[in-house]
């Protein structure tokens, strides 16, 4: 059967009235998930699995897979009108949104993502539809030294994540590789400063990081800046409207990201997360104007939100094609499957086609419901921020506890989102910025372990990064994404020292 | 100075907020455990066992994994079938690799309604120093199914049988790298190298490398490794597609099924040795005789039971039912072979 004709029957399975309910309730309840900050759709998915037990594969997994881009398609809007991300695909998307809704555009700001998210989340179905037998073999091309200089591609970013002090923006960097070294060493088993606790054993969540350095740190400052709440232009919603001007600004970064986001979805390990960074730093290099990155630029907030949903739909790519589930919530996913009865792999598209189409055709239409859904519901959304400012600030802790209490119901977990609210309160204060601190942590494990897999792998010879193509144009890249841009900054100068 | 006097408030607060509900965590803990101590001489009085209160099953790890998947399958089997009458909820403690589950289940000392599902791991992670407790800190009840290691390589491979693959590992032991999703010193790690060591290979230079983002297969699949050491069912679809070669695995002998039957054991190449996954449930420490007994009975009812067989058929588990006594026997002559193991690659504490 070729594409075409396993499409069409997947439309069958995804237009029949069974198919668009159990869309609906999939999208729905994955946005509604997404808001919650904390709760993410890995939870979701592993709760839903229960009820699907003796439902038609087709219709349980469609529901499924909506959970998971309804979420990160729903993650946005804590970020953008709380600072507390929903989920972890949506923290980039707070460093521009947030300072949107603050500037009295919290309604634009938010059908901005809205519609970055559809367009990326249709952009990459289509890819995924026409790509996703060829891709799986981009899947497994990478191997461990090809990860190691992704990653590093990654952090050659930290400079331009950074406003002001580039040592302090090194300084919080080094501390976010600090941090991700906590727990089992999964290298050699042995424990990295735990202190003999056992609730270190594992690290921390990347959430508790995320809502501890912006949501509490954000509260902190909410309440030393009392002074000016009564002009606060926050509260205001701010016209719905995009006008031209603005859709243009928008075209550039999501058409690009779209792109970006679903390739970096499909490499196992890699994800919503990095891909939302990844595209953020590289709409930052390719702007005229990079200083407006961070204070609520449309670029800035349509890069990540088109990239975050691409990568979703990307990640479907070893699920499906491969039996790979590259990342937590596609491994849940594929338990779904199995228990489902349906083995995802090398062969679901020739033994099951109306399972593989249908889960993609589902796709297309569950992200037009999520953009039907979401923008009318924009106002409503909105009038959050016109909740009194100490009934707010309460929503915000409580909403952190107990999304973080979610991740593995442990007390622990509280006191350390404490912490790390008062570490990101203590930052704000002395400028260091967050941002870098949050990309070392995400790219500083997975960098680590590539590394480390690489030169066991090679018998401690560091020719494998290299003497291999893939590694050695992905470490061509990083250097120049390093270097280039201090070559021009120093040219700049002795030309202006010479004028 | 006002700003930063209501800052203070607020953390005070959210403290405040935390610390009580560790306390009332606690305090809960503890009124269930009086009760439950009270049943027990109700229980002793009758010389029989029979709950009174809702029964918890911990699953030592999040929603969906095989922990997971077993307590709820096992919990849902026992409510349908009509096995065990009484509630049975299962809760999710999840955290390093089991640890804090079973500090958790420590504490519950003697009550009759906190079971536990267990594999492995319990012997793995304490022999690795990562925890204060191990199986013979708890009462195992019943061990219910197993499941079997498998060691495959790329369909390229060079390798055809594991008898090549360990001939070349005793020539050139840095020729070959295995990857697995565990730690070293854990489970798909020492699976392979009981394996090795029983095929005569130097397991100190057997070169392991851990992939714990799901990239394992992904690199036995593009080169990068030589062997993937894991469990039977995640090989079985790719096996299918001719994207990779199982070697060989840990049964007793072949498994049943389309695929599965394929696969040669070790022990049919001339390697006397065998490895078992196997999962089942425990008790708290103490528990007591007359419910020990009432357990044993129901799971080995469960174990029997066609509704528990269409399950294991369903995830592809293979039975294997042990009663208290057995389970502990076999529990302890395990424990003492990896400890073995362990020393010899270096890992022992």
């Amino acid at each position: 059967m070729d594409s075409f004709q396993g499409l069409l029957s997947g439309f069958q399975v995804a237009l029949s009235f069974e198919g668009i309910m159990f869309v609906l309730i999939g999208v729905v309840v994955g946005t509604l998930i997404g808001m919650m900050p904390g709760l993410g759709p890995i939870s979701a998915i592993a709760i839903m699995i229960p009820l699907t037990y003796g439902m038609n594969p087709a219709p349980a997994l469609v529901m499924m897979a909506g959970v998971y881009y309804g979420a990160v398609f729903g993650g946005s809007t804590s970020s953008i009108l709380l600072n507390a991300p929903g989920i972890s695909g949506t923290v980039a998307s707070s460093f521009d949104g947030y300072p949107m809704a603050q500037k009295g555009q919290a309604g634009k700001a938010l059908a901005i993502a809205a519609i970055s998210s559809f367009i990326g989340g249709t952009v990459s179905v289509l890819l995924l539809m026409l790509l996703a037998p060829a891709l799986s073999s981009v899947a497994i091309s990478f191997g461990p030294p090809a990860y190691f200089a992704l990653m590093l591609m990654g952090l050659t970013a930290i400079s331009s994540l950074s406003e002001g002090s580039t040592t302090k923006a090194l300084i919080s960097a080094v501390t976010g590789f600090m941090v991700v070294t906590i727990g089992i060493d999964p290298q050699t088993g042995t424990q990295r400063f735990t202190f003999g606790n056992v609730n270190l054993l594992d690290g921390f969540d990347f959430l508790i990081i995320a809502l501890g350095l912006f949501a509490i740190a954000e509260v902190c400052m909410l309440v030393l800046n009392r002074k000016n709440r009564s002009l606060s232009d926050s509260q205001k919603l701010g016209s719905l409207k995009l006008s031209k001007a603005d859709f243009k600004e928008m075209s550039g970064p999501v058409s690009r990201q779209s792109f970006v986001g679903f390739i970096l979805g499909v490499l196992p390990g890699a994800g919503a997360t990095i891909a939302s960074f990844i595209s953020y730093i590289f709409e930052k290099k390719l702007s005229k104007n990079p200083e407006e990155f961070g204070k609520g630029s449309i670029k800035g907030l349509a890069a990540p939100e088109s990239s975050n949903n691409a990568a979703t739909s990307g990640a479907f790519v070893p699920l499906l094609s491969l039996g790979i589930p590259g990342s937590g919530t596609t491994a849940v996913m594929l338990g779904a499957f199995l228990v489902l009865g349906v083995q995802p792999g090398p062969l679901l598209m020739a033994d099951r086609p109306e399972i593989f189409w249908g889960i993609i055709a589902s796709m297309y239409i569950g992200n037009v419901f999520l953009l039907v859904l979401n923008l009318p519901l924009i106002p409503y959304l909105a009038k959050i921020l016109s909740i009194p400012r100490p009934l707010l600030i309460s929503l915000v802790i409580t909403f952190s506890l107990v999304g973080v209490y979610s991740i593995s119901f442990n007390v622990f977990d509280l006191y350390m989102l404490l912490v790390f609210g008062i570490i990101g309160f203590l930052m704000r204060i002395y400028s260091f910025p967050a941002p870098p601190f949050i990309l070392a942590f995400i790219l500083g494990g997975m960098m680590e372990q590539s590394f480390r897999q690489s030169m066991t792998i090679s018998n401690g010879n560091f020719n494998i990064f290299v003497c291999s193509p893939l590694p050695l144009t992905l470490l061509i890249i990083a250097f120049l994404s390093f270097s280039v841009p201090g070559i021009l900054n120093w040219r700049r100068n002795r030309k202006n020292a010479k004028v | 100075m006002k700003q930063l006097g209501t800052l203070l408030f607020i953390c005070f607060t959210a403290f405040i907020l935390v610390a009580c509900n560790s306390n009332n965590a606690v305090d809960s803990n503890e009124s269930a455990n009086n009760s439950n101590s009270e049943d027990n001489v109700n229980s002793e009085d009758g010389g029989k066992f029979e709950p009174t209160q809702s029964i918890e099953v911990v699953a030592p790890g999040g929603a969906g994994g095989g922990w997971d998947t077993t307590a709820r399958e096992v919990v849902k089997t026992f409510g349908e079938t009509g096995i065990i009458d009484s509630n049975m909820a299962v809760i999710n403690k999840e955290g390093g690799g089991g640890a804090i589950a079973w500090a958790y289940i420590h504490k519950k000392d003697d009550s009759p309604y906190n079971l536990f599902v267990s594999s492995p791991p319990i012997m793995f992670v304490p022999l690795n120093g990562q925890s204060d407790y191990g199986h013979e800190d708890f009462t195992p009840l019943s061990n219910m199914i197993a499941d079997y290691a498998a060691f495959a390589v790329n369909a390229d491979s060079e390798y055809n049988d594991l008898n090549e693959l360990f001939a070349a590992m005793k020539e050139d032991p840095e020729s070959v790298t295995v990857i697995g999703a565990s730690a070293p010193g854990s489970m798909d790690h020492i699976q392979f190298i009981r394996i090795a060591k029983a095929a005569g290979v130097d397991v100190k230079k057997v070169k392991y490398v851990s992939d714990q983002d799901g990239g394992a297969l992904t690199s036995l699949l593009n080169g990068s490794v030589d062997v993937y050491s894991t469990g039977v069912a995640e090989t079985v679809e790719q096996v299918r597609a001719g994207n990779i070669k199982v070697l060989g695995i840990t049964a007793e002998e072949r498994l049943e099924g389309d695929v599965l039957s394929d696969f040669p054991t070790a022990i049919e190449q001339g390697i006397d040795e065998t490895f078992v996954n196997w999962r089942g449930f425990f008790g708290p420490p103490n528990m007591d005789q007359a419910a020990i007994e009432y357990y044993e009975e129901k799971f080995q009812e469960l174990s029997d039971s066609e509704e528990f067989a269409e399950i294991r058929k369903k995830y592809g588990w293979n039975e294997m039912y042990l009663n208290h006594e057995e389970y502990t026997q076999f529990l302890d002559e395990e424990k003492e072979e990896i400890q073995t193991l362990l020393d010899e690659v270096g890992l022992g504490n």
